[in-house]
């Protein structure tokens, strides 16, 4: 049974992770901007992560897409806490190059509106570095994500070191409480 | 370690069996409730379960739960609950369902630093969270003199009967200003 969709956007393609995505996977966790990413990313941690993929979208706790262009990988679209009764989920945007900040858009996008339809979700977050992470807040902001929170020291960077996270919202509000589709 | 906690004019202590009545209490007025929001218990069988999920959550380390007993009536007035423990942020989130008339900045900076000062010294957690919302004005007004900092809204974080609801996150962290000059004043501000 295929529990992560493929979904078209303008120019790629969302669709679920596969065995050939190892070497990406690693160097998206080796982009040192990233948050939760570690130097130590290994293909046996990006093996796993597929696997786990499966079944976080088998569980509806999340969701990993695999964000292709040109017939490469160019990056990850996930979903975590995936809340199904609050119709809510935290997301996360990995690229690496050369996709472009439209391509990043149009992936987002595709993917908000999948999501929307097919599980009526229509509360999407990200949680965003205040350094390091401008251009994805860019593009989520440009996708119409405002940025509602700023939590101090919210995540922890070393043993005694913490960073701010940043809140970035986008709320649809064609889904209504009561309202059946 | 000793969870139960002594402070000046009240036990801070965890429930046993013979605190069901005083959950059922607590949990069944409007007034407490309204604002995490949640609807008030009708029936004591509600406080029973709520007293087993409080032991359970405590024994997966997920959270803590402590009644108030008031040591000149032995009235238990209030609950103060750690939610969400996150040890890898070394975070938490409090909870306060106390009855409206005990609902002073007195009464909270006493049972707050308690709980807080425990946080901070025995659980070596660094941030605590407090999510109310807007129109809860006495507790929103509390943080703040308590030196809690507004950090936002959670848009549309849960719904309730037919609302989305915002929560406003206020947090205090051990470093803060505020949290050092409480523990120099042993105490967070009165007045």
């Amino acid at each position: 049974m295929k529990f992560v969709a493929n979904v078209d956007f303008n120019g790629g393609q969302l669709r679920p992770l596969d065995k050939s995505d190892v070497d990406s996977i690693v160097k998206i966790y080796q982009k040192q901007t990233l948050a939760g990413q570690s130097e130590t990313a290994s293909k046996e941690h990006a093996e796993r992560m597929i696997d786990l993929s499966v079944q976080m979208a088998a569980t509806q706790r999340g969701l990993m897409w695999a964000i292709e262009v040109d017939g490469q990988m160019q990056g990850m679209l996930s979903l975590y806490d995936w809340q199904p009764t609050s119709l809510k989920t935290l997301m996360r945007l990995d690229v690496l190059p050369p996709i472009t900040a439209v391509q990043q858009a149009d992936a987002l996008s595709a993917g908000i509106d999948f999501l929307a339809q097919k599980y009526h979700l229509r509360n999407f977050s990200f949680h965003c570095l205040p350094t390091g992470d401008e251009s994805m807040i860019e593009v989520i902001q440009s996708v119409g994500f405002n940025q509602q929170a700023c939590l101090r020291d919210f995540r922890r960077t070393s043993q005694t070191e913490f960073s701010d996270i940043l809140v970035f919202n986008r709320i649809l509000e064609s889904v209504s409480l009561g309202e059946s589709s | 370690m000793n969870w139960n906690l002594n402070t000046e004019h009240y036990y801070v202590r965890f429930s046993h069996e013979e605190d069901i009545p005083n959950i059922y209490a607590l949990l069944s007025k409007d007034s407490v409730v309204k604002y995490h929001p949640k609807n008030p218990m009708v029936v004591e069988a509600q406080a029973m379960d709520e007293a087993r999920r409080m032991v359970m959550q405590f024994e997966a380390k997920e959270a803590a739960f402590w009644l108030v007993e008031e040591k000149a009536t032995g009235k238990v007035i209030a609950r103060l609950s750690l939610k969400k423990f996150n040890w890898v942020s070394a975070s938490a989130q409090l909870q306060v369902d106390i009855f409206a008339d005990y609902k002073t900045q007195a009464i909270l900076a006493e049972l707050v630093y308690a709980v807080a000062t425990l946080a901070y010294e025995d659980l070596s957690l660094h941030r605590l969270e407090w999510n109310l919302l807007a129109e809860d004005t006495s507790s929103t007004d509390l943080a703040l003199a308590f030196g809690f900092n507004h950090d936002g809204q959670l848009s549309d974080f849960m719904e309730f009967e037919g609302k989305w609801i915002d929560y406003q996150v206020y947090s205090l962290l051990n470093t803060d200003d505020a949290w050092q000059n409480a523990i120099k004043q042993q105490g967070l501000p009165k007045e």
